[in-house]
């Protein structure tokens, strides 16, 4: 016979969403790990500065507010494991998780896997992806000490990027494929501030990136205002165009997916199946900002800590005016 | 056992920390050297790694051998530290 090791919940990713609803689980003992593929922290962990998260009067770096998370969660008893969820199989009442350190049983899971950068698909970018092609700034940005640098992108993500890559760059092309800025006004005040070394170009979009002997040399693009071919030397590109939920591991699942491939939820954050939740950026309607995530993992928890309570008492007899049926 | 293992990090690297955090529950030692402190090794990492991106592990084995390890890729830095 097949020795199940079950746990109690299984979360899957450890960004703000999944440590938030991580530290709240394990406050109430209910058994809990954590797998995270990438960085703990999610793309808050290489987000250079996070000015607009309650708590924190003047700012914190990103790299820091993921480490506070891990620390608060793990001293109440959450585990982390350093592995890729692969699939999820729905077992009857219980949840199969095939991952890269084994297989692992759970009551409940909550999908807490983010977002990631989206790419641009145009020539180049695969040929120069590290050599020239970047999607990090905080991990790659060091490499452009006294260099020229191109940003694809015009929303808060590009921005903030933008400016923390002044650091290093002697100048960059930002180059926005709309006529105005995506980024919330405070970031575009800062970069204002920073003219002497951000030039931005409107309604332009990027077509290809060249290289020459292993390095990127330039960048063509397209003015739309005068509808002609336009190229930007330089030494290195970094792409914050948007981006994509990590569900590719849900196919097959059940689990219901809107049209961008989000997660659908109902209002008690539960996708189709019973015991699986969806918490943060991954979630279908998602605000993507760090602070709504680590509310959203809060909400997800306690409604999990509801639904465990379920499978042992049975269904909730009555809804009660005011406190909804959380399963029917 | 690796011999000696050099992790080659900034400040700012996310995944930098997640490595070190995978040696750590490994118990294996290792020394770190940041770029931002030494911005004149960037150049030696980079032909080393074939890329412009930390961190950057090297594993010298006990044979005197090494493994390069680009980027947080537990599937290639697992076997490399056997």
């Amino acid at each position: 016979m097949e020795d199940k090791t079950v746990r109690d919940l299984v979360i899957i990713g450890a960004g703000p969403a999944a440590l938030s609803a991580a530290l709240y689980t394990s406050r109430e003992d209910i058994d809990t790990v954590l797998y995270e593929k990438g960085a703990i922290g999610g793309l808050a962990a290489v987000t250079d500065w996070v000015d607009n998260y309650p708590g924190f009067a003047k700012g914190i770096a990103g790299l820091e507010l993921a480490d506070q998370m891990r620390a608060q969660a793990e001293r109440f008893g959450a585990k982390i494991e350093l592995g890729e969820v692969q699939k999820l199989v729905i077992e009857e009442d219980l949840k199969k998780l095939i991952t890269t350190n084994g297989d692992v049983y759970a009551k409940a899971v909550l999908i807490a896997t983010g977002s990631e950068y989206r790419k641009i698909g145009v020539p180049g970018e695969d040929e120069y992806y590290a050599r020239g092609v970047h999607y990090c700034a905080t991990c790659d940005g060091a490499f452009y000490r006294d260099k020229k640098l191109v940003v694809v992108g015009g929303g808060n993500s590009a921005a903030q990027e933008s400016i923390f890559l002044t650091k290093f760059a002697t100048h960059i092309d930002m180059l926005v494929r709309g006529d105005k800025l995506r980024a919330s006004e405070v970031l575009i005040h800062e970069l204002d501030k920073h003219t002497d070394k951000i030039t931005i170009h409107f309604n332009t979009t990027t077509d290809e990136i060249k290289g020459l002997d292993g390095k990127v040399t330039s960048v063509i693009g397209t003015d739309k205002i005068k509808n002609q071919k336009v190229t930007f030397s330089t030494d290195g590109v970094f792409v914050f165009v948007g981006l994509d939920p990590n569900t590719k591991f849900l196919e097959g699942s059940g689990v219901e997916l809107d049209e961008r491939g989000f997660v659908k939820s109902d209002q008690h954050l539960m996708t189709k199946i019973k015991g699986v939740f969806v918490a943060g950026d991954v979630r279908s309607g998602a605000t993507l900002q760090i602070a709504s995530a680590t509310g959203e993992g809060a909400t997800a928890a306690l409604m999990i800590r509801e639904y465990l309570e379920s499978l042992e008492r049975g269904p909730l007899p009555e809804p009660v005016v005011g406190h909804p049926q959380l399963y029917d | 056992m690796p011999k000696n293992i050099t992790i080659f990090t900034t400040n700012t690297c996310a995944y930098c920390v997640m490595v070190e955090r995978f040696l750590d529950m490994k118990g294996l030692k290792y020394e770190v050297v940041n770029l931002d402190e030494k911005p004149e090794l960037q150049e030696e990492v980079l032909k080393m790694s074939g890329a412009l991106t930390v961190p950057v592990t090297v594993v010298t084995k006990q044979d005197d051998s090494k493994e390069v390890v680009v980027g947080y890729n537990l599937p290639k830095l697992a076997p490399a530290l056997a």
